[in-house]
């Protein structure tokens, strides 16, 4: 028993979680969280959505076992199969989805734009099924269970590739109502508001309290209630980011007299929802820069934030009882 | 493997993503700044401190110090491009055991003596100058009073106070509001630099006598000031044209690295700029600025030195830092500042409000790095929970860390007063130095060992192509950064010119051993307390095993 640990507390109830989010394709993000489940001694992961990789990096083959690829701006040339090999796992770790093609197949892909969805759809996919046989190895024998949602930038088809998959520990839980450990009903949700990316499940904020309200029907008690919604409430200080300029491609942040503005970017719809029903725990993602833990009336809400650029994997352990959060911390692994 | 600019192949897809706000030449002026107004210190202390000494070239001297060390923080700042700098380096390389004592003591407690120099300088290089060269030039005794009183302990103490009292004010009150007076800092430090450089490059020491003699009389009524200080240390034994000294100038290479220690601040908000991640941006924010500023200086010593006279350069140092008088009557009101000479060569009244104004702005920035830089880390350590919760609340009215802010302010009180009160504090004016620095050398061995013991984070950094005989080069630099850096903290330890080292019982050790004794025992008491809560503060620091 630790120096301060109370005497006599029954913990019968107790259970650990270990939430993450917004991995956008890291492979090494990823594998740290799935291995995060025994490093943290955790009962249950959850992946709060984002989970498909935002870039496609052409290696190209120029014969004779020397390829280029142009990877952080930086064009590289590579010389044998053990420089190849490290700029594949450089490019894993980023999160990007890399495919070698040919002078002909680079050209043809430059000029035409359904060739990279192609090839983007393909990768993201393989990846995924990936990454959930990889979970099905690393668990296999406990009982512990991975509870994943879609975000924003996960386009229904990735959805459709977790809701298909035959996995013993991997539950697609978009969209419906997850129970953990009989005790804690999980509502999910990957939708959006409107970003200025233009993102492939994002929607205005009334169609969002729509999918928000569907999310929590069948919950009739929420004292123990947990909301695994992609994006934080509004104007929580979760949601704080540079205020950006829409009309730009990339979005690109306002700065007036030499100021960056920045601006709430959450959600009135999960800010509604979340002080109407007050469960115990809201998990959020979405803004990877906001990283903190707010309260919204009873509701405690976590964003755990996000780098997996640098392949670390940004994280929350919480330790909950029936009706209450005994405790937290946020991890960077 | 070969590298060379082109035509990107690269495809994306429709999706959110980070956006970072502070440019890398925000973050070189950022640096440039919180390294820019601290020199005052070296030119009036080291003179005297190690005969001999060649204040410029001392300066050089230490951009070679720092140069390993800045570029060990290159690699680190690539690697783990994210706020909290070094405590994130130490911690995610060395564990929290030895992250959290090194940068609570070296950093969030030991920097408070900071807030307390930031109200020093603003008092003594900004407030009083203005009202005194003022003074001078209408010939009117009430602002020349007002002047002395602003140098007084108490006209210190409040000057302190009411500074960090408004920017931290101004800090909770949003970032934005200190950004838009950022602007304002860094065109006051460098009108500051050129009107210094002017002043002095244009002033022969006969000039400089003239003018000294006049503004010593309006102020103190004394007659041939210039002549007179330089006979009155020298009457006391005090040699003021010694021979130049190698091992003097060596010696004064760790005071200068008061200054140029802090090329690397701007990691501390590596999470918030952008392109942080890119090799030639942190070569330019953190490398760029140790040479800009480290030549600036030199040039500033040797202009000053040139201008005033080497006997005069050196007798005012003897007088003004250690009281070394003949006759008992000692330095006079005219503190000799380099802001202050400034203004005596002409204390016409636009010379006097934009030396001073320039430098209670540049005053004000130290005391603005001291909350920002501070309140983020602590922030952190909340977060890893190795600090309570109530550190990271962010007001949400504010939208900032105003708890944090807040502490910090009121312990930044409790430092202005003794520091300013009791002269054992004052003495370890250095000692704060001596505690950054040896953040920043554990930081160079976390470096050093960054390839070894954080392996996967390595490997996916930008910096882990470059290596020598089979070495990688942050290592290199990272050990070299190391030696030297440890080099500086054994003099200090070791020389009584620096302060740290006094007379029995040895405060300045059993201070600086304390606090970092304090820090230590607060990591583990805490790390007991939140065992009791299922945490388990190690969790924090350590990587989660890839594969």
């Amino acid at each position: 028993m630790g120096l301060f640990s109370k005497k006599g507390g029954s913990v019968e109830k107790r259970m650990r979680i270990f939430f993450a989010t917004d991995v956008h394709g890291s492979q090494r993000t990823y594998r740290k969280f799935i291995n995060g489940a025994k490093f943290y001694k955790v009962d249950h992961l959850v992946m709060g959505g984002d989970i498909e990789g935002k870039f496609l990096v052409p290696i190209i083959d120029e014969g004779g076992g020397h390829h280029r690829v142009t990877l952080q701006e930086e064009l590289s040339h590579l010389n044998g199969p053990d420089e190849l090999q490290a700029v594949k796992e450089r490019i894993e770790t980023l999160g990007f989805y890399h495919v070698t093609v040919s002078e002909d197949e680079i050209r043809e892909m430059q000029a035409d734009q359904g060739l990279v969805d192609e090839a983007f759809k393909r990768e993201a996919h393989r990846r995924l099924e990936e990454w959930i046989a990889l979970a099905d190895e690393r668990l296999a024998g406990t009982d512990i269970m991975c509870y994943v949602t879609g975000g924003n930038d996960d386009p229904q088809e990735l959805i459709d590739v977790l809701e298909a998959a035959d996995s013993e520990h991997v539950v697609n839980c978009e969209g419906r109502i997850v129970t953990l450990d009989e005790t804690f009903p999980m509502a999910n949700c990957g939708f959006s508001n409107p970003t200025p990316w233009d993102t492939p499940r994002e929607t205005d904020e009334e169609s969002l309290a729509k999918h928000l309200e569907e999310a929590v029907q069948g919950i009739d008690d929420f004292t123990s209630a947990i909301f695994n919604f992609h994006v934080p409430p509004y104007d929580s200080t979760l949601d704080d980011c540079p205020k950006l300029d829409w009309s730009t491609d990339p979005p690109s942040p306002i700065v007036i007299g030499g100021v960056a503005q920045s601006a709430p970017a959450g959600s009135h719809a999960v800010r509604d929802a979340v002080e109407r029903y007050q469960p115990l725990l809201q998990l959020c993602g979405h803004i990877h820069e906001a990283r903190g833990l707010v309260k919204v009336k009873r509701t405690t809400v976590v964003n755990p934030g996000s780098e997996y650029g640098e392949g670390v994997l940004r994280g929350c352990i919480l330790t909950l009882e029936p009706g209450k959060i005994v405790g937290y911390q946020m991890t960077s692994g | 493997m070969a590298t060379a600019a082109a035509k990107p192949e690269v495809f994306s897809r429709k999706a959110s993503g980070l956006s970072r706000v502070m440019s890398p030449w925000s973050a070189f002026m950022y640096n440039f700044l919180t390294m820019g107004v601290i020199f005052p210190w070296t030119i009036v202390w080291a003179p005297a401190a190690f005969p001999g000494v060649s204040v410029w070239r001392a300066s050089l001297f230490a951009i070679l110090l720092e140069l390993p060390i800045a570029l060990a923080y290159v690699w680190m700042a690539t690697a783990m491009p994210r706020s909290g700098g070094d405590y994130v380096f130490q911690s995610r390389v060395l564990g929290g055991a030895i992250g959290f004592p090194v940068v609570m003591s070296g950093f969030v407690i030991w920097i408070l003596q900071w807030v307390a120099l930031a109200g020093w300088l603003l008092a003594n290089l900004g407030v009083s100058p203005l009202f005194m060269g003022l003074g001078v030039h209408y010939e009117n005794q009430s602002l020349i009073d007002v002047a002395i009183w602003c140098q007084s302990q108490r006209g210190i103490v409040v000057i302190s106070i009411v500074g960090a009292a408004a920017m931290a004010l101004l800090l909770v009150t949003g970032f934005k509001n200190y950004v838009r007076l950022q602007y304002f800092m860094f065109a006051g430090t460098g009108i500051l630099m050129v009107i210094l450089l002017v002043q002095f490059l244009r002033t022969t020491p006969a000039e400089f006598a003239a003018a000294m003699n006049h503004f010593s009389n309006v102020v103190d009524g004394r007659v041939d000031y210039y002549n007179w200080i330089q006979k009155d240390v020298a009457d006391a034994g005090i040699d003021l044209l010694p021979k130049f000294a190698l091992g003097a100038t060596l010696l004064a290479v760790p005071i200068v690295w008061t200054s140029l220690q802090w090329a690397t601040y701007s990691v501390q908000q590596g999470g918030e700029i952008k392109g942080a991640r890119v090799f030639k941006n942190q070569m330019f924010i953190i490398v760029g600025s140790l040479i800009a500023m480290g030549l600036s200086l030199a040039l500033l010593a040797w202009a000053q030195e040139r201008a005033v006279g080497t006997a005069f350069f050196n007798a005012v140092s003897n007088s003004y830092y250690y009281l070394i008088t003949a006759s008992g009557d000692g330095i006079g009101s005219v503190r000799p500042l380099p802001g202050m000479l400034a203004i005596v060569i002409s204390p016409n009244p636009i010379i006097v409000i934009l030396v001073a104004v320039s430098f209670m702005l540049a005053s004000l920035q130290i005391t603005c790095n001291c909350y920002i830089g501070m309140t983020r880390v602590m922030v952190g350590m909340s977060l890893d929970r190795t600090l309570p919760a109530w550190f990271s609340k962010v007001n949400p009215r504010f939208r900032s860390p105003a708890n944090a802010h807040l502490i910090y302010f009121l312990l930044g009180c409790v430092t202005i007063v003794g520091y300013n009160y009791w002269l054992s504090w004052y003495k370890l004016t250095l000692g704060v130095t001596f505690a950054c620095g040896y953040v920043f050398v554990i930081s160079c061995l976390a470096a050093a060992l960054l390839p070894y013991r954080a392996k996967a984070l390595y490997e996916a950094s930008p910096g882990a192509r470059y290596t020598l005989g089979g070495i990688p080069l942050v290592t290199v630099f990272g050990v070299i950064g190391f030696l030297g850096g440890t080099a500086a903290l054994i003099a200090y330890l070791w020389n009584v010119g620096y302060g740290l080292r006094g007379e029995s019982p040895y405060w300045g050790y059993i201070v600086v051993a304390g606090v970092f004794l304090i820090c230590l025992v607060g990591y583990w008491i805490g790390r007991a307390y939140n065992k009791g809560k299922g945490i388990d503060v190690n969790y924090a620091f350590l990587e989660v095993p890839p594969e």
